[in-house]
């Protein structure tokens, strides 16, 4: 799953060629303006952030096994919604009872979730780290008290450090289960799946530390350039007014 | 690897950038911690708070809050790496935002009282109760003002059916930390052989 969830893929579409720092507003946007959504935009946006989904490559089928994890996570947000809510119950089977508002209200709540999702894979499947990393330090710089070309350099760091543990983690458990590891208990595997994986990861991130020192590595550097055309204020102008619509609706 | 002590770790540009990379790393554990999970029976345990207390606990309280606060930032900006592989401002004001903010808080209080011992066992291990017993308080508050259940409920729902999981976790982290400390301050070099392998 982490291939694609943190992942970029290369290719020359509309939102390849927008501003990262544009995307970044309109992800934090999109994700204020879901908190008051109704169903229907809900399931428009959803369309307009699948269709150019569709277009940078990825088929559908692609699509669901990338969110696989997210789907049970949805399943049980949706569950919890349709039992706890009070209400008129729909059918009675074995003492559970979901009822219709807790049934729409989880409903809503999971398209919310799953809008956030499909938009937050669609800026990482179209944005460089460097991208991120230097819209989120000029972002942050009008913020005061707060050293942000450091933070845009973690964050880029970061999610650029995810993929290498979850591929680590992968072979590690795939050696151990090689070794029959399956039959011992689960405080054993837990220490014993983190003791290689850390002493790796934190041997890499040593190299890593060492090779940005060689390369003369400072917080006072020429950012890489961002340039805001007319294209990104349209489409900054674009992303308010929808998300301003998907409020007020 | 040179000797990382906190005095030095904000002076020196060279431990600094150790460190920045250290805390970038552990922040993208927190959030493959997400998507990591060794199932107990058919519960799967996520390994998320885990990596908090063993992050504060190799880290020290300023590089640890720094850490989870990397990771709550660029959370909060959307980029999926909360539990499920979602992001967003809302999470904060749902149901579940206070442990976020109790991690924060838990990091720079674990990291606070462990750094003080020294790495003395009892120390590492009441750092690690009163962290997670922050991250209740504050994720069960505000579970209860945002849902507005009753206390109970609320510590029903929202505290003790993870109670036992976190009692492994902290003897998980513990051990790890011990485990670790040598390979972070350089005592040892980080060997990677087959005798790691059980």
């Amino acid at each position: 799953m982490a291939e694609l969830n943190f992942g970029y893929l290369p290719g020359d579409s509309f939102f390849h060629r927008l501003d990262a720092r544009v995307k970044l507003i309109g992800l934090i946007l999109i994700s204020i303006a879901t908190l008051h959504a109704r169903m229907a935009p809900l399931l428009l946006l959803q369309g307009t952030a699948l269709l150019p989904l569709f277009r940078i490559g990825l088929s559908p089928v692609k699509i669901l096994r990338e969110l696989r994890y997210f789907f049970v996570l949805l399943f049980f947000v949706f569950a919890a919604r349709s039992l706890s809510t009070p209400g008129e119950a729909l059918f009675s089977f074995m003492g559970i009872s979901p009822t219709l508002e807790g049934t729409l209200m989880g409903l809503l709540v999971s398209c919310r979730l799953l809008l956030i999702a499909l938009a937050g894979m669609l800026l990482m499947a179209t944005t460089r780290t460097w991208e991120i990393k230097a819209a989120v330090s000029r972002l942050l710089a009008p913020v005061p008290f707060i050293p942000h070309a450091r933070i845009g350099v973690m964050i880029g760091l970061t999610l650029r450090f995810i993929p290498i543990i979850l591929h680590q983690v992968r072979q590690t458990q795939d050696a151990q289960r090689a070794r029959g590891i399956e039959t011992r208990g689960f405080f054993y595997r837990l220490t014993r799946l983190m003791i290689p994986l850390m002493r790796r990861t934190l041997k890499d991130a040593d190299s890593m530390a060492i090779a940005m020192e060689a390369r003369c590595y400072a917080e006072e550097r020429t950012d890489p350039q961002l340039n805001a055309e007319k294209r990104d204020w349209a489409a900054l102008a674009g992303a308010i007014s929808i998300c301003g619509f998907v409020i007020l609706l | 690897m040179a000797e990382i002590t906190q005095q030095d770790s904000f002076n020196n540009p060279s431990q600094q950038l150790r460190m920045t990379v250290y805390a970038s790393l552990f922040a993208a554990m927190i959030a493959a911690g997400a998507y990591i999970s060794l199932p107990i029976g058919p519960v799967p345990i996520v390994l998320q708070n885990m990596f908090i207390y063993i992050a504060a606990l190799l880290l020290g309280p300023r590089w640890g809050a720094a850490c989870v606060g990397v990771y709550l930032l660029a959370g909060a900006c959307g980029l999926p790496v909360f539990a499920g592989g979602t992001g967003g401002i809302g999470r904060f004001a749902g149901p579940t935002g206070g442990y976020l903010i109790g991690f924060l808080a838990a990091a720079w209080i674990i990291g606070l009282i462990s750094s003080k011992g020294k790495g003395r066992a009892l120390f590492d291990i009441v750092a690690m109760i009163l962290g997670t017993a922050l991250i209740y308080l504050l994720g069960v508050s505000w579970l209860k003002i945002v849902t507005g259940m009753t206390l109970t409920k609320s510590l029903a729902v929202g505290a003790l059916p993870f109670l036992p999981g976190d009692g492994l976790k902290i003897a998980a982290s513990f051990l790890i930390a011990k485990a670790l400390r040598p390979v972070m301050e350089g005592t040892t070099e980080p060997v990677t052989a087959a005798h790691e392998y059980p």
